[in-house]
This record gives structure tokens, C-alpha cells and sequence, in this order.
């Protein structure tokens, strides 16, 4: 046999192969209830894989092994594609997995502990007048005092067209910052300073409000009560994700650097989904309930319904429990799992 | 060509089938094409869509609010989900890195998850900063930070082995290029005087691989040189060869390239012993893709007659 008989020879199975691979571009699917389709195929990837491995015996001309290798890759990203998430998966996901991993999370903890510390530190001294004279026009200026005053002197209505649009623009504003958060983690600082800034310039407001002499406090409480709850713990959650990830630059726990920042992605991904899914949640609440002329009892009662399903998600459901972390301990989508982690970290 | 010490940017990849093959990977000036593309379609995209939304929201009178609620949380979806959204079902390209011929893939080789596309999207924003300001460029701008530098992305491009941003580190992705190359055909040699030549070359000559390697890549090269650049390339070659063969000193260069290559890859038996490499194929032949029809897994697969096979599997090598 001559390598140029041989090229010829082999020619024929490449192109098909390459042929089937362009065929299979725009399919979603390209295997499902083919076998015969599937078979074929990887019957002739194999084969471009044993001409690949044997191209240095044979001697094959460069240009020919440049081929092989290109070939071989795209045949294998069409051979192995990625696992599409089934119902099942998911719901193991969002009733299991997320919450597990974010009660266990030191740095939500201290995440939390930061950003209500600061806050209600933060409105003990901006609502205390007596005591600490002038906090609360240090801390927000007295610009934007006199901003929120003007925003919330007159009771509340608006119509609907301002409901729907309020929505869409707390969605997008407010996500958008609790992302941005998550991004600049690996910096570590941002992110910490934008939670404590937040909970130190929230507190303030909340704690000016609070004051018997002030006359927008009434509508202002009408207005924070029913989103507070899911806006605050989101915010809380946004940078409790960028400091995990920021985490996993410093404290390796042993992997390499690389592997643990890789590890830590992993395990901030359910905190920032949570955080994102509660900043949906506000922004709802915030568009259609805030703003409506509901009597306070109904947004108490809003608040304290969100409260309880907070506590149910991230308590109730995230507890450790022996039987739910055995049952986690080699599932591949946990990010705390113990079984397998070398593996999948190598 | 040992990975390890080729300069060359090529991740090496092992498959479950235990074969070791090459990615090109995807550098910085392929990459950035990719996200203006995928930029442009996205603002495109959305100012399309601002269009369709205000035009069909007034005719048929749907609320303001409702218009502005659609088209805030769009631009938003673009802004954030567009990659992982893309990424993930389209098996690692977005338009932009369709159009350049670029795919994300997990280093290791497999394909990346939704996981892998969350976490490199929304770790975008980081491999941005620092963000400049537009004030630096017209000193009445609003001081809005909107013009990112990717200092972030190229530090870390250059520091990774593999060009990963910060996304891809964090995720364990990389990019690489997914292009197909044309299908090598054999070098055409119509010269009548290298068959000849050829065979004045010592019988018991034995060409190193690298040697053969280097001749092959001139075969493959020659044709798209000017003849006053063959010689010259080509001589350093053959100079000490035609010492060895005891040749005319004036004989082609070139020529004596040619034979070799003809000699080595055209006219020699390459291998003797033909049954030691079967190729996977002839051992579970399946009949021709014309006559596959959809058919259940479970079914018994019809046992192929030698008509069925397709050509390259009759005869065994």
C-alpha cells in the first residue's frame, strides 16, 4: 500500500464524515431516534481517529494530519454534546441543591451579617437625633433628604401604565446592579463596599423615616414594607455570590489556585440565581403592590407571607439534613459534593 | 509534532476513544471580531425590536406602560442572557462566533453546560473593567463609564496557557477555532522527469520522518512559489543530498525535492504489513447512508452484504 493510494482510499470516509458534520449544524437534535444515523457516524469518527493516532507510523504528509485534527474536532463537538438540563434536573436543582448550598455558604453568612449589621446600625444612629445629631444628612446629604421627602409627601396612586413601567425598569436597574456585584467579586473589594454602602445608605433612610417629626415617613413605610424583604435579602445574596467568588482566589482549601477559583464559580452560581430570582420577585412586588393605595395591613401581610417563604427556601429546605447530603454526596451538579470532586476538578 | 514543545497555540485533546487530537486555540484578534458581531446583532436586535414594539403597541393601542415594561425587560434579557442563551443551545457558538468560526468547549474537550455558560457570561462585565469614562473623550459627556478597555481579559488571555478571560477561567472553557480545512488532495507532479529521477536514487537511502515531513511540506507549498524562490528554498536541501547521491552539482533543486517526494509517498510501499491496521469501520460495517431509514435503537440492525458497503471499506487494507 502507498500513502497515496492509502490518502485515496481514506479520502472517501472523511468526506463523509465531514459531509454529515455540516449536515448536522443546524439540527438541534441530529441523533435523537436515529441509531442507525448515530452508529455510522461515529463509525467513521473512529475511524478518523485511528487514521489520526496512526499518522505518524504511516508518515502521512502534514498538511493531511492538519486536516485529520480539525476533522476530528468537529466531528467530536458533534458527537458529544452538551446535556440538556430535564425537568427533573432542574427541579433537583432549585428544591435541593440551591439551598443546601447556600445554607451551608460561610460567606452568605457573613454577607448577611455585614449588610443588616451595617443597616441597622445605620438606622438606630440616623433615627436616634437626640443622640447622634446630623448622621443622617452626613450619611445621604442633604440633597437627597430633601429627594426622598419630595418623592413620598403625597399618598400614593399612580395608574397602571406607571405600574407595568416602574416593573421593567426595577427589573432591569436593579438586576443589573445585583450582577454587576457578582462580576466585580473576583475583585472582592467592589463588592463588599457596594454592600456596605448600600446598607449603610439604606439604614439612614429608613432610620430618617423613622422619626416621629418627619411627615413622609408614613407614606414611605406605606411604600418600602411589601418589596423590602425580597429587595434586601437580594442585595445581601448579590455580594455574598462576588465575595464566594472572590473567595476562591485566596483561600485555596489545597486545589490549585486555578481549580478553586473554578470551584468557587461553581458554588456562587446558586447564590446568584437566587438573588436574581428575588430581584424579579421585588420588582414585581415593587411595580403592581408598593405603589397601589392597598391599606398597610394587605402589604404587612405581603411582607410577612415573603418572609415566610424566604424562610421556608433558605431555612426549612436548606437545613443540612444526613439523608439529603448523602443523597447529594456524587450528584454532579452539587457543587459541595464529595464524591467525585477530584475527578471533576482535575 | 510533540505538543509540549510546539509554539504553536493547540490545546491537546484525549477522547473517551483514547485518541489525542489538536484544537487551534482562539486568540484575542479572532475573539474581539467575534463580540462586535454578536454586539451588533444584539443592538440590532434590540432597536428592531423597539421599532416592532412601538409601531404594533400603537396600532393597536396597547398601553405605554405595557410597551415600555416589554421593552425594558428585552433590552435587559439581551444585555445579560444572550451568550448563556446562545451558548448553551446552540453547543458553545453565539452568531458572532458562528460567523467567525469560533466554539467554546470545556478544557477537557467536552462540550460546556449551561453551568459553564452562566458562569462565563456573567463573569463579562469583569473582564470589561476597567471601564473609562466618556468624560475622557468630550469633556461635556455625562461621566458615565461606558467604554471598556478589557485590560482585564488581556492580562488574563496572556498570563493563561490556553487565551481563557477571567470567564473562562472561572467557568474551566476555552475557545477554539472550529473551521473545516479543505480536503487535502495529493500533490500533482506532472513533470515526466521526476519518476525518473526518482528512481536513480539510491536504493538503500532511508528518509528520517522529519526529513519526510519537511519534503512533503515543500510539495505541498511548491506550487504557490515563484521558481527563483524554489531554488533558493529548496537548495539548502538538497545540496548535501546531491553530494550523497553522487549527482550532477547542477541538477534542480527543486527537481530533486520532487523525486524524493514521489519516491517516498507516491511510489513506495509505505507498509508491508498490511493486516496488522484495520480500520474500526471495516469490523462493523452498517449499510450505505442512503438506504438508513429511521429506525428504533432496539431494533435488530440488518446485517450489511458486501454491495451495501460503501466503497473504502471493500478492500482491506
Amino acid at each position: 500500500m502507498r500513502i497515496a493510494e492509502l490518502l485515496d482510499k481514506r479520502r472517501q470516509g472523511w468526506i463523509e464524515l465531514e459531509r454529515m458534520c455540516d449536515s448536522f449544524r443546524s439540527v438541534k437534535y441530529p441523533f435523537a431516534n436515529n441509531g442507525s444515523l448515530v452508529t455510522r457516524f461515529s463509525a467513521l469518527y473512529r475511524a478518523a481517529c485511528t487514521d489520526l493516532a496512526m499518522a505518524d507510523q504511516y508518515q502521512l504528509p502534514p498538511a493531511s494530519v492538519e486536516y485529520l485534527h480539525r476533522l476530528v474536532g468537529r466531528a467530536h463537538s458533534q458527537l458529544y454534546r452538551s446535556n440538556q438540563f430535564g425537568p427533573a434536573r432542574w427541579a433537583t436543582y432549585i428544591s435541593k441543591i440551591a439551598p443546601q448550598s447556600i445554607f451551608r455558604d460561610p460567606c452568605v453568612k457573613v454577607a448577611f451579617v455585614v449588610f443588616f449589621g451595617l443597616f441597622t446600625l445605620s438606622a438606630m444612629l440616623a433615627w436616634n437625633e437626640v443622640r447622634f445629631p446630623g448622621f443622617a444628612e452626613r450619611m445621604l446629604g442633604a440633597e437627597q433628604i430633601k429627594t426622598l421627602e419630595t418623592n413620598f409627601d403625597k399618598p400614593l396612586d399612580r395608574n397602571f401604565d406607571q405600574y407595568v413601567m416602574m416593573a421593567g425598569f426595577y427589573i432591569k436597574h436593579n438586576t443589573s446592579i445585583g450582577l454587576q456585584c457578582f462580576a466585580l467579586g473576583p475583585l472582592i473589594l467592589p463588592s463588599l463596599c457596594a454592600l456596605a454602602y448600600n446598607a449603610v445608605v439604606l439604614g439612614a433612610s429608613f432610620g430618617y423615616m423613622a422619626r416621629s417629626d418627619v411627615d413622609a415617613g408614613d407614606v414611605f413605610f406605606q411604600f418600602v414594607t411589601a418589596h423590602g424583604v425580597f429587595e434586601l435579602t437580594a442585595i445581601a445574596l448579590s455580594a455574598a455570590s462576588g465575595l464566594r467568588l472572590g473567595i476562591g482566589l485566596f483561600s485555596t482549601g489545597g486545589l490549585r489556585r486555578l481549580e478553586s477559583f473554578r470551584l468557587n464559580a461553581e458554588r456562587a452560581l446558586p447564590i446568584i440565581l437566587a438573588s436574581v430570582a428575588l430581584f424579579f420577585l421585588a420588582a414585581f412586588t415593587e411595580g403592581f403592590i408598593s405603589p397601589s393605595p392597598l391599606p398597610y395591613f394587605v402589604k404587612a401581610c405581603v411582607a410577612m407571607l415573603s418572609s415566610g417563604l424566604l424562610m421556608y427556601y433558605f431555612v426549612v429546605l436548606g437545613y443540612p439534613r444526613p439523608d439529603i447530603e448523602r443523597e447529594l454526596a456524587d450528584n454532579e451538579d452539587n457543587p459541595w459534593r464529595t464524591i467525585g470532586v477530584d475527578r471533576a476538578t482535575r | 509534532m510533540n505538543p509540549q514543545n510546539s509554539i504553536d497555540l493547540t490545546a491537546v485533546i484525549t477522547t473517551p476513544e483514547n485518541i489525542q487530537f489538536e484544537y487551534r486555540i482562539a486568540g484575542p484578534f479572532r475573539r474581539l471580531p467575534a463580540f462586535l458581531l454578536d454586539f451588533a446583532i444584539r443592538m440590532m436586535c434590540v432597536i428592531a425590536f423597539y421599532i416592532v414594539a412601538f409601531i404594533g403597541g400603537l396600532t393597536v393601542s396597547l398601553p405605554v406602560g405595557l410597551i415600555l415594561f416589554m421593552i425594558l425587560l428585552v433590552s435587559f434579557a439581551f444585555d445579560w442572557f444572550y451568550g448563556l442563551f446562545f451558548e448553551s443551545y446552540w453547543n458553545g457558538q453565539t452568531p458572532g462566533k458562528w460567523l467567525t468560526q469560533i466554539r467554546v468547549i470545556s478544557v477537557d474537550g467536552r462540550p460546556i453546560n449551561a453551568y459553564q455558560a452562566t458562569v462565563r457570561n456573567f463573569l463579562r462585565l469583569a473582564d470589561f473593567a476597567p471601564m473609562v469614562s466618556l468624560e475622557a473623550f468630550v469633556s461635556e459627556a455625562p461621566p458615565a463609564y461606558a467604554i471598556p478597555t478589557f485590560l482585564v481579559s488581556l492580562i488574563c488571555m496572556t498570563l493563561s496557557p490556553r487565551f481563557q478571560r477571567l470567564g473562562d477561567l472561572a467557568a474551566g472553557t476555552m475557545v477554539v477555532v472550529n473551521e473545516r480545512s479543505w480536503v487535502p488532495s495529493n500533490v500533482k507532479l506532472e513533470d515526466p522527469r521526476v519518476a525518473s529521477l526518482s528512481e536513480h536514487i539510491p536504493a538503500n537511502f532511508r528518509m528520517s520522518s522529519t526529513l519526510a515531513k519537511a519534503i512533503a511540506l515543500y510539495a505541498e507549498r511548491r506550487s504557490r512559489i515563484s521558481v527563483g524562490r524554489r531554488t533558493e528554498l529548496a537548495s539548502h536541501l538538497a545540496r548535501p543530498l546531491l553530494k550523497q547521491f553522487h549527482f550532477l552539482a547542477d541538477t534542480s533543486p527543486d527537481l530533486l525535492l520532487c523525486a524524493l517526494y514521489y519516491r517516498e509517498f507516491v511510489s513506495k510501499e509505505a507498509f508491508s504489513d498490511a493486516k496488522r491496521y484495520a480500520p474500526p469501520v471495516a469490523r462493523e460495517p452498517e449499510p450505505l447512508m442512503a438506504e438508513i431509514a429511521p429506525v428504533a435503537e432496539s431494533e435488530v440492525m440488518p446485517s450489511p452484504t458486501p454491495e451495501s458497503l460503501p466503497p473504502v471499506l471493500k478492500t482491506p487494507l
